[in-house]
């Protein structure tokens, strides 16, 4: 609101991912393969191996090409793409942590310098001076990201820094060093991984078996530490963040899927390339780069889907509100756009007065400045899709925006404004998927109603307040779900029908009864 | 709508340090990001001229290889160069800065493409200047016509970043991004400015490939001597005429600042042009003597005073510009003196360090340590 939002048509979200999954795939390269090439260096010379030398000369080509372009440009394009997407975050980030990328600057200068003369400086110095210039390089790649790990640590849990605003406080918070550890080990990985792929590509089995064993010295022990220290980052990030990730959003759940099983064929992989490691294809290491790529997007989703409704933990929600009222925030926080209305807040809308008829375009401003920065109308996590899914009307739609906090487990921010501007908002929406009150009503049976109107809150669990707390008698419960909000204040004013509220209870009796919930409430609620 | 209304609020966070570190470091590397990129492209340009000026040998074939050979180091120097002033520029106008980029947001973000495209070719270039030199011009002349482009992209946005009053009716005619500031009477003054800059520097850097060749090749040396002092001298002069016409098209209150009512704004002027014409009265001279010391030592040092002076002048007209909108007194200050002295020390340690790499590589006047092929 503060900033104007960029209209990505395909979605904001899915350009940021794009950039930083490419980004951290090659930058984790840059700290791990820093180290192979003085590691290999040091083999290679203490067994005379000239092969062995010959290939690493190559692989430091390859290595620049990759790390110090695409890495240093994709490394910009994140500030680029953050501050389109992200100016609020960006700035406060820059505000507070401006001497932290200062100093990450300084390593980034004499990385790439290191890494320039170190390949250069194959044909034209003595291997001591060389190896000194390798080291130089890797000192400096790891210490740029033992300062940017603290920054995106911070994101994700932000520690005692919303209430000191102390720089050091923020740095070295509660995920700071098992993120350092799990990046570690993964960029370790990372260099084994790429020096498959030069490997490939050499003519001599021989050497090329001697490359693939000893990349595997890095793969495989970087993999096997894996699960263990994701054990340790995971326990440090709190409970209620780390809730998001179960439960009826299952984001995080599905990419940690994913990246338990990628890591697990990329680990399954490396071990199989020892089978024949003198015929190590081109293919078949760029299948495990691909699957490494994967493994590691995963990772990223994990920890940005944990994080939200933030993008700054406790501080900033992911569409650029301040989650609680602090001095200085311009009167962009949730509480006061509540007050105040989004037209009369948001400097960069254009509709100034709600009418009558102009509800929709209304609506499609605040779809703009508050959801933009995740969801698009019908492409990445597009509403779309969503309400025809959910078969929501209008009505609904206003009435379940009311409780987004509350929907999936708090993935979401709430929403802020007033309530004439969340009925201007549910007009929109209404138009990306026009359903009609009747198309709402048609749903009958009792697990359809569920699914459309209270899995986004309720799971079928004996804890769940639907499951534990509502009355089993038929005629009563039907009744209680006619005033939703006199159940629970904050429960969303759905009105379902006749039929729909009794097929609801029959289904909701039905499941307890065959997963033995037990001792059902005989109360009102 | 009332403009100022649309200027983004700063956040909570106060700066952490006072303002005039942030404006020093912020004008400091810019002044070396500039001259990184004024080598980069003035140096490309110039030996892309000078390998079609001589098709059949002579020096130019030369001069190209060399200067192609040196493009995938200057691309990394000009963009680690420029990550500072682009973090410095967030730190005290990022309310105009962000804004202004996500106005014409797609093209901004192209920059990165295009930046990569240039940047492999380059490589591409750089890798194949001995070997099919056609190709390699040809390849070469898309990567600085890529740069180049880039330059106008930058001159769109901080053009636009200083007028907010042009924000609203770009960004409500396309909240897509795809808008450039090509109505602002400034824009094509200003680049054509600065790309006149980058290639009277480009040829000051083509005096260091002179110089660098001097003892070994005196009389290849020479020509690159002439070439690049030449291509200095002519590129400053018409500077003249290109540094009017922006003059010309500055809003006429911003214009007088530099004639007469802000006396630093007139004074920097007056030693800038100055510094530019005593440039080329030494740089004439030594050509005329073949003084290489005078040409690459200083020729550049003279030119150095101007382009500080340049820096700071473009510093003050931002402001200027900005000035309904920002002032430096806008900002709250709590100096982070836990990381502040870190980054210092870090920052001294590291232009050591720095130093120490040029030297024992031979470079920057260091003697190169005992060399050994290898295989």
């Amino acid at each position: 609101m503060n900033y104007p939002v960029w209209d990505v048509a395909f979605g904001a979200g899915l350009l940021i991912a794009l950039v930083a999954i490419l980004h951290v795939f090659v930058s984790h390269f840059a700290v791990g393969g820093g180290l192979f090439l003085v590691i290999t260096e040091h083999k290679a010379r203490r067994k005379n191996d000239a092969a062995l030398l010959g290939w690493l000369k190559k692989h430091t080509r390859f290595f620049v090409l990759v790390t110090v372009v695409f890495g240093a440009i994709s490394g910009v394009g994140i500030w680029f793409t953050i501050g389109l997407i992200g100016p609020t975050a960006t700035s406060n980030l820059i505000h507070a942590y401006v001497w932290g990328w200062a100093i990450e600057w300084v390593f980034f200068f004499l990385e790439i310098t290191a890494a320039l003369l170190y390949l250069y400086g194959w044909d034209k110095l003595e291997p001591r001076l060389h190896l000194w210039y390798g080291w130089i390089y890797f000192g400096a790649a790891y210490l740029s990201l033992v300062i940017i790990n603290g920054i995106i640590a911070f994101m994700l849990t932000s520690g005692s820094w919303t209430k000191n605003h102390e720089f050091w406080k923020g740095f070295f918070n509660p995920t700071y060093f098992p993120s350092l550890a799990f990046r570690t080990a993964i960029a370790l990985a990372l260099a084994g991984i790429y020096a498959l792929i030069t490997s490939s590509v050499e003519k001599d089995a021989g050497l090329k078996a001697r490359i693939v064993r000893w990349s595997a010295w890095w793969i495989v022990p970087s993999l096997a530490v894996l699960p263990l220290l994701a054990r340790w980052y995971i326990r440090r990030i709190p409970a209620d963040l780390w809730a998001s990730a179960r439960g009826p959003m299952p984001t995080a759940t599905h990419y940690a899927l994913f990246a338990v099983v990628l890591l697990s064929v990329t680990f399954v992989l490396a071990l199989l390339s020892l089978l024949r490691p003198g015929h190590m294809h081109l293919a078949f290491s760029l299948l495990v780069a691909l699957v490494a790529l994967g493994a590691m997007g995963s990772f990223e989703f994990v920890r940005e889907a944990i994080r939200k409704p933030f993008v700054i933990s406790n501080y900033l929600y992911a569409n650029s509100l301040y989650s609680t009222q602090i001095p200085g925030d311009g009167g962009f926080s949730v509480d006061e756009v509540n007050a105040a209305g989004v037209l009369p807040s948001a400097k960069w809308v254009s509709n100034r007065d709600l009418t009558g008829g102009n509800q929709a375009a209304v609506g499609r401003e605040i779809f703009r400045v508050e959801c933009e920065s995740c969801h698009t109308a019908n492409a990445y996590r597009g509403l779309k899709h969503y309400i025809a899914l959910r078969q929501w009307d209008e009505s609904k739609i206003q009435a379940m925006i009311g409780g987004l906090e509350f929907m999936h487990n708090s993935v979401m921010p709430p929403f802020a404004g007033t309530d004439a501007e969340r009925g201007a908002l549910a007009v929109y929406l209404n138009t990306i998927e026009p359903v009609s009150s009747e198309d709402a009503a048609a749903a009958a049976g009792g697990q359809t109603v569920f699914d459309q109107n209270c899995s986004m809150c309720h799971r079928v669990n004996a804890n769940d307040p639907l499951f534990k707390n509502l009355t089993s008698d038929p005629a009563a419960a039907g009744e209680a779900l006619k005033d939703l909000t006199a159940l629970f204040p904050l429960m969303p004013d759905l009105k379902l029908t006749d039929p729909q509220r009794t097929a609801l209870v029959g289904w909701i009796n039905a499941q307890r009864s065959a997963k033995g919930f037990g001792n059902t409430a005989q109360g009102g609620k | 709508m009332i403009q100022s209304n649309l200027i983004p609020a700063l956040d909570p966070n106060p700066l952490p340090a006072p303002y005039w570190v942030f404006k020093l470091l912020l004008i400091v590397t810019f002044v070396l990001h500039i001259l990184a990129m004024n080598f980069l492209l003035g140096g490309g340009v110039l030996a892309l001229a000078a390998k079609w000026r001589a098709k059949n040998g002579g020096f130019g074939g030369r001069l190209f290889s060399d200067v192609a050979k040196k493009m995938p180091v200057l691309l990394p120097a000009t963009i680690t160069l420029g990550i500072a002033p682009l973090l410095f520029v967030q730190v005290l106008y990022g309310q105009f800065f962000y804004t202004s980029s996500i106005v014409m947001a797609w093209p901004w973000f192209l920059v990165l493409v295009m930046l990569t495209a240039a940047y492999y070719g380059f490589y591409y270039a750089s890798f194949r200047s001995g070997k099919s030199a056609g190709k390699a011009g040809g390849v070469m002349l898309v990567s600085v016509i890529l740069i180049f482009l880039i330059g106008f992209l930058f001159s769109n946005n901080l053009t636009l970043s200083q007028t907010p009053a042009r924000w609203a009716a770009k960004y409500f005619a396309d909240p897509g991004g795809w808008n450039l500031n090509l109505t602002e009477p400034a824009l094509i003054p200003r680049f054509l400015h600065f790309f006149t800059a980058a290639v009277a520097v480009g040829g000051i850097f083509l005096v260091f490939v002179a110089l660098a060749n001097w003892k070994r090749d005196k009389g290849y040396a020479r020509q690159v001597l002439q070439f690049g002092g030449k291509a200095f001298m002519y590129a400053t002069m018409a500077q003249f005429v290109v540094g009017l016409i922006f003059l010309v098209s500055l809003p006429r209150g911003l214009r007088m600042l530099l004639m007469g009512d802000s006396p630093l704004a007139t004074t920097l002027l007056l030693v800038g042009i100055a510094g530019g014409m005593a440039a080329i009265f030494v740089m004439s001279g030594a050509l005329r003597n073949e003084n290489i010391r005078a040409a690459a030592l200083y020729a550049p040092g003279v030119l150095a005073v101007t382009i500080s002076c340049m820096a700071v002048m473009r510093d003050l007209l931002r402001d200027a510009y900005l000035s309904p909108y920002f002032h430096a007194g806008q900002f709250a200050v709590t100096t982070q003196w836990s990381v502040l002295p870190l980054f210092l020390a870090l920052f001294a340690a590291g232009v050591i360090l720095w130093l120490v790499m040029m030297r024992r590589y031979g470079l920057l006047g260091g003697k190169k340590e005992i060399e050994r092929p290898q295989p």
